[in-house]
């Protein structure tokens, strides 16, 4: 099947504005009719619940924290792109919107690149009226800084903390809307399933993680904001609880889900320590600004850094790369990092690391224009790893850190199932194959305060919705299907926990299906993963009991989940026969090591249809077309 | 690294509680305290025995979700750290751990070391933000706000909303965490035509949910692991006074 | 309520208590720099006391505003600590405290402690019943007198002295004021901070300056009955 993203015809600066204009409108007394599930706090989901609320719609809105506070958007450290122009350094919109395709690979979708680059104003005013305290000048006026390779400075930041003081922002709009009631909010409860009623999405089944209480919502639309699925490697800097469920269970129920090999991995991140470890943390990419990245030059040189003469030294980002040096993009410092350690150059104790050395510039500047810079990072280094940067070079390592594949969307935001629609990094979104620092948050948030709320009016506008209550015979099937899958989970009485299995699966996945994939690695993973899952369904071990509050269950129903997405994961990384961006195909490549498109066969979005577990999916697609940033080779020599 | 942990143990609300005895033998220095309290987990599920119960999840000190009072001090003895960020090089071999809740009647236990917060949350419904609706925003430059104010509010802002403010406290009283979001908003021109409105309806939602009164014993502050400074709270107390002395009458509305 | 329904707001009851008890601590310096008289020997002391006397309508107006603070002072911290108890049901098994000093934790035990020290204290000084025989006339003739009119006033100076020639007093005395002396230690930096003035820059001082003004105020007082005690004030009443 070929997918119809109805983008509008028209120039691509007026597709927006035409589109507006055209789409129909639900009048304010209507509005209160309506009802909107929401899944998800996050930048996507508070900020698109809290303006669907002003509109007059009624929400519920549903998160498994405690808190809609905690969702992960709350860990962006960097900041967050617009196309403002206050340094006067020659942005636009347009640049934006051509960075954007360009940095993606070529593998998004232009119209909704240039309406994100269109509206990224807008979010930054409205941010500021909420009292986002973004970093000033002594003026008064906004600061800007240059972020992950970007050649201007557009990114807006608060201090570290980005993340967190846009969600506050989304949290507190949000909150305002339950203390006036147009908000219901379900914390602490997570979406097992999504209800499907005669082809249209009507509402959801939930439990209650405090008691296990299976439930059904219904509402006339339903969001999906649950962000990514980066857990799938087990160890990545997203949250403990991050998970695919809400997606995949949707796309189990007919959704399709777009290009989920589209992974990217995060450059600057603390190696692994040991098994026990649980996550990996993030280190700002600024660090790589006065940073400079080697290895030594003989495999397996066990001397401490400190020791190891500048000539046996090798900084291989600067030799390779020797116009963007320390700050090749993402995909690329990532893969070379990844190639010195295979090489056996790897640094600490599990050898899965490279020095990132400030020495340099700690005698370029003096330790204390360092210590401004990035005191709160070094200080948060150290309390990891027990080492001192200023003193011995930091260790890093890529991972996992953001998926750019989702459940696919049109132009409207809506799913191939009519009437559920997915935002944030849940969709597959405006990145392509490579997503740019600072833009995930700029993308959430333009999805729920901008986008959303416009064209969800349409979509009731213009369809008829039958009256539905959760006693259909089709809430209490699903009702009924999440209840029997939580039975056989609590039953299986094995040896194993959650945990073992995830990790597993992890290593499956980081080493097949990571950095760099292969045909005969990706093939073997896909024998591998079904195995793993054979075994989870007999040889799990379960405590507790399912009416009371039982992380081990939680964790299991998300591993579950997690066994078979991967599957998902692996055919696409495997049928897309090309590298771009983030998703390396060993196969292509210059002879230099750059990723090689080929847009010949894969300009296209891959859009994979569930067809029972196990099973391959059919994978449809949507073809892209570039009218306004000609096709070019990504180059960053 | 060998440890004893004495953990709180308690299976609901309604349940009395006790500390149960945990010998733990292979702690590694790198693991988090969190990852220490994992293998102590993944050791009872593989027993059969139900993990300890305890809330998480960024685990980079920034979410806010981990809790825990170790050895008396909420998110530990290192300052300016939440659990989650306070690894086991900081413990010495054959050391004792006492872990418990975070104590406070707002903060009821539910099941082990989660409590629940949600208390927080109806402070900030209550008016922890500015009314502006999506769309109504002027051009973000319009206003030129002092940097010394912007780095006034974020200092404020930064609190993650972890609790360990009202654990400390030997009040049970959560006026950091209030007097941390009233002043973000003070200090910004965008706050100002809410200020006296919010400073008065999150206080009356703070009382409402049974937290204590201030003291100036400033725990708080010691424990907060973002550093809030104690000087947000004397900001709070005069946006208070001068609310109360300009409105017309001052409303505490008795029912609940 | 009327006039006390201030108590069931959380931060008024605390600013009632500061202003309050910033009455009190005015009252203690400015008691303490008179008491210090007795060092400049008898009729300094009883002239300051006779003047005091004589204020009349303004003394009482002083008084009365003494007692109204302490009454409303110690009602509102007793409301504050029965419901700081309250909401702090269940005590951790492990207690730490970080920056909470000792007499931080036990201002309503110091407070209490005053409230007993001052009932004694006028019923011993004011109201003179404990101890009436210490209670003495003085005859004397105004520095500026025109003519040779002898006046009669009370003699704080003997009083005071008799009463510290008695051990058990003067440790009373010593006991309660150290005791005042704790409970100020927290309470001068504590207004200030309920106030509403605490910014980085000057704080850290005010909180040094409370505790050495606390001292201050204690050796001051105590040195009243150690110097009697060991004779060198009021030898020869
Ligand atoms: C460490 C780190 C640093 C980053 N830094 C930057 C940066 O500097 N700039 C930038 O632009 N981007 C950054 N990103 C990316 C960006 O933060 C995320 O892509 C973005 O915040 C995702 O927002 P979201 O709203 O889509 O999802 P999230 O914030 O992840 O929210 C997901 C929500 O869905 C809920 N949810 C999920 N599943 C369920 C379910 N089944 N039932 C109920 N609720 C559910 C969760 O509770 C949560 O509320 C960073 C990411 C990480 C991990
Ligand atoms: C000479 C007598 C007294 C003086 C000078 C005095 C002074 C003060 C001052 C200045 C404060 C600080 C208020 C604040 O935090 O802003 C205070 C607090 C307090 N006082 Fe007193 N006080 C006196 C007597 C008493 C008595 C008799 C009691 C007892 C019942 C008492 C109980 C308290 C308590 C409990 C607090 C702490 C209140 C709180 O912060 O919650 N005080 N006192
Ligand atoms: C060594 C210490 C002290 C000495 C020698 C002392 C002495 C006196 C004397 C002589 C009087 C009676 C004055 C008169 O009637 O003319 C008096 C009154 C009084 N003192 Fe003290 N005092 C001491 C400490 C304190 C302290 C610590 C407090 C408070 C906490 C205090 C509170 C009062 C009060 C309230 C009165 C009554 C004032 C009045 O008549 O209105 N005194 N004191
Ligand atoms: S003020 Fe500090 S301790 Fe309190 S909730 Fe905020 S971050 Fe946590
Ligand atoms: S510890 Fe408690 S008493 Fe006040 S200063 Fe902090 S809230
Ligand atoms: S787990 Fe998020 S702050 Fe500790």
């Amino acid at each position: 099947m070929i997918l119809d993203p109805k983008v509008p015809s028209g120039r691509i600066e007026e597709k927006w504005d035409k589109h507006r204009f055209e789409m129909k409108l639900v009048s304010p007394a209507n509005k209160r009719k309506y009802k909107i599930l929401v899944v998800g706090t996050g930048l996507a989901g508070a900020s698109a619940a809290a303006s669907l609320a002003e509109l007059g719609y009624n929400v519920e809105v549903f998160t498994y924290h405690d808190s809609p506070r905690r969702a992960h958007s709350i860990a962006a450290q960097g900041g967050i792109n617009a196309a403002k122009n206050y340094p006067n350094d020659g942005d636009s919109i347009w640049r934006l919107f051509y960075d954007t395709v360009k940095g993606g690979d070529f593998r998004s979708r232009e119209a909704n690149v240039y309406r994100l680059a269109q509206v990224s104003n807008n979010i930054i005013d409205q941010c500021v009226a909420q009292g986002v305290p973004f970093a000033r000048e002594y003026s008064g006026y906004l600061a800007n800084r240059s972020f992950g390779g970007a050649q201007l400075s557009r990114t807006f930041y608060a201090r570290g903390q980005t993340g967190q003081q846009l969600l506050l922002g989304a949290y507190s709009a949000m909150m305002r809307q339950v203390g006036l009631k147009k908000i219901v909010l379900h914390t602490r409860t997570e979406m097992l399933d999504l209800v499907v009623i005669d082809g249209v999405a009507r509402g959801i089944v939930t439990r209650n993680l405090l008691n296990g209480k299976i439930e059904s919502f219904v509402g006339d639309a339903v969001v999906l904001a649950t962000g990514g699925y980066s857990n799938v490697f087990f160890l990545s800097t997203n949250a403990q609880a991050c998970n695919v469920t809400a997606t995949y269970r949707a796309y189990k129920r007919g959704a399709f889900f777009a290009n989920p090999a589209f992974t990217q991995i995060h450059p600057t991140c603390i190696p692994q320590s040991g098994e026990h470890q649980s996550k990996l943390t993030l280190m700002s990419e600024s660090l790589r600004n006065d940073g400079r990245v080697w290895v030594p030059k003989n495999p397996g040189d066990k001397r401490h850094p400190n020791d190891i003469p500048e000539e046996e030294r090798d900084y291989y980002l600067e030799r390779m790369y020797p116009s963007y040096g320390n700050l090749a993009p993402r995909d690329i410092a990532s893969r070379a990092a990844k190639r010195v350690c295979d090489e056996g150059r790897g640094v600490g104790p599990m050898g899965n690391g490279v020095y990132l050395d400030f020495s340099d510039a700690i005698k370029r500047l003096g330790k204390k224009v360092i210590e401004e810079r990035y005191g709160n990072l070094f200080e948060m280094y150290e309390r990891i790893t027990g080492e001192n940067p200023y003193e011995t070079p930091m260790r890093i390592y890529p991972a996992p850190h953001y998926t750019m594949g989702g459940l696919w969307v049109d132009y409207n935001l809506m799913s191939n199932l009519p009437g559920l629609h997915v935002i944030g990094e849940a969709n597959f979104s405006d990145h392509g194959a490579n997503r740019l620092g600072a833009s995930a948050l700029m993308q959430g948030l333009a999805d729920g305060y901008f986008i959303l709320p416009y064209t969800i009016g349409h979509y009731f506008a213009t369809t008829k919705l039958e009256k539905v209550t959760t006693d259909h015979p089709e809430f209490k099937n699903v009702e009924k299907e999440v209840e029997e899958r939580i039975k056989k989970i609590m039953s299986i009485n094995g040896k194993k926990t959650p945990t073992q299995f995830h990790r597993e699966l992890g290593k499956i996945m980081w080493d097949y299906c990571g950095m760099s994939r292969n045909e005969e690695g990706l093939k073997k993973a896909l024998e591998l993963v079904p195995k793993i899952r054979e075994e989870f369904w007999q040889n799990l071990t379960m405590v507790g009991e399912e009416g009371d509050l039982n992380i081990v269950l939680e964790k299991a129903l998300r591993v579950a989940d997690f066994l078979e997405f991967a599957e998902l994961m692996l055919w696409d990384a495997l049928e897309r026969n090309e590298s771009c961006g983030g998703h390396f195909r060993e196969e292509h490549q210059y002879p230099d090591g750059e990723a090689k498109r080929d847009d010949q066969n894969f300009c296209h979005v891959a859009a994979w249809e569930f067809t029972g577990v196990g099973n391959k999916p059919i994978r449809h697609i949507e073809p892209l077309v570039f009218e306004y940033v000609p096709l070019t080779v990504r180059s960053y020599k | 690294m060998k440890l004893t942990l004495h953990i709180w143990r308690q299976k609901n609300a309604n349940e009395k509680g006790h500390f149960e005895t945990y010998q733990l033998d292979n702690v590694i220095e790198d693991m988090s305290f969190l990852e220490m309290l994992d293998v102590l987990n993944e050791k009872l599920i593989l027993e059969g025995k139900e993990p300890v119960a305890f809330d998480h999840d960024c685990r980079e000190g920034i979410c806010g979700a981990c809790s825990l009072t170790i050895n008396g001090i909420p998110h530990g003895h290192e300052k300016n750290t939440t659990t989650c960020q306070l690894h086991m090089r900081k413990f010495n071999d054959g050391d004792e751990i006492w872990i418990e809740p975070f104590r406070a009647r707002a903060f009821p236990v539910i099941k082990d070391l989660i409590v629940d917060r949600s208390a927080f949350d109806r402070i900030i419904q209550a008016g922890g933000f500015i009314s502006v609706n999506t769309g109504q925003a002027p051009e973000a430059n319009s206003i030129p706000v002092p940097k010394q104010n912007a780095d006034n509010a974020m200092d404020a802002a930064q609190c993650i909303g972890c609790g360990a403010c009202v654990a400390a406290c030997p009040n049970g009283a959560a006026m950091l965490f209030v007097a941390a979001k009233v002043s973000h908003f003070a200090y910004l021109p965008q706050g100002q035509p809410e200020r006296k409105r919010r400073a008065l309806a999150m206080v009356e939602q703070m009382q409402k949910e049974g937290f204590g009164n201030c003291s100036n014993l400033y725990e708080c502050e010691a424990a907060c692991p973002k550093g809030i400074s104690v000087r947000f709270i004397a900001l709070m107390n005069r946006d208070y006074l001068k609310a109360s002395c300009s409105e017309e009458k001052l409303e505490f509305s008795t029912q609940d | 309520m009327g006039f006390f329904s201030y108590l069931r707001s959380t931060i008024l009851s605390k600013i009632v208590m500061a202003i309050t008890g910033a009455i009190l601590v005015l009252y203690v310096i400015v008691h303490t720099a008179g008491n210090m008289l007795i060092y400049f020997g008898k009729d300094s002391l009883n002239s300051y006391s006779a003047f005091l006397h004589s204020l009349g309508p303004l003394l009482w107006i002083i008084r009365i505003v003494l007692v109204l603070s302490a009454i409303l002072h110690i009602i509102t911290s007793i409301k504050l600590k029965f419901e700081n108890w309250a909401s702090k049901p269940t005590k951790y098994a492990v207690t730490k405290y970080l920056k909470a000093k000792f007499t931080s934790r036990t201002m309503i035990w110091t407070g209490l402690m005053i409230l007993c020290f001052v009932v004694y204290h006028l019923l011993h000084f004011t109201f003179r019943t404990t101890n009436p025989q210490h209670y003495y006339p003085e005859f004397y003739q105004p520095h500026n007198a025109v003519s040779s009119i002898v006046l009669e006033r009370f003699d704080v100076y003997r009083m005071v002295v008799l009463g510290f020639k008695n051990p058990i007093i003067s440790l009373v005395y010593i006991v309660g004021v150290i005791i005042v002396g704790f409970h100020l230690d927290h309470a001068i930096q504590s207004m200030f901070q309920t106030l509403g003035y605490n910014q980085k820059h000057y704080f850290p001082t005010i909180q040094k300056s409370s505790t050495i003004l606390s001292i201050i105020i204690v050796l001051c007082l105590i040195s009243i009955p150690i110097s009697i005690l060991l004779g060198l004030v009021g030898g020869g009443i």
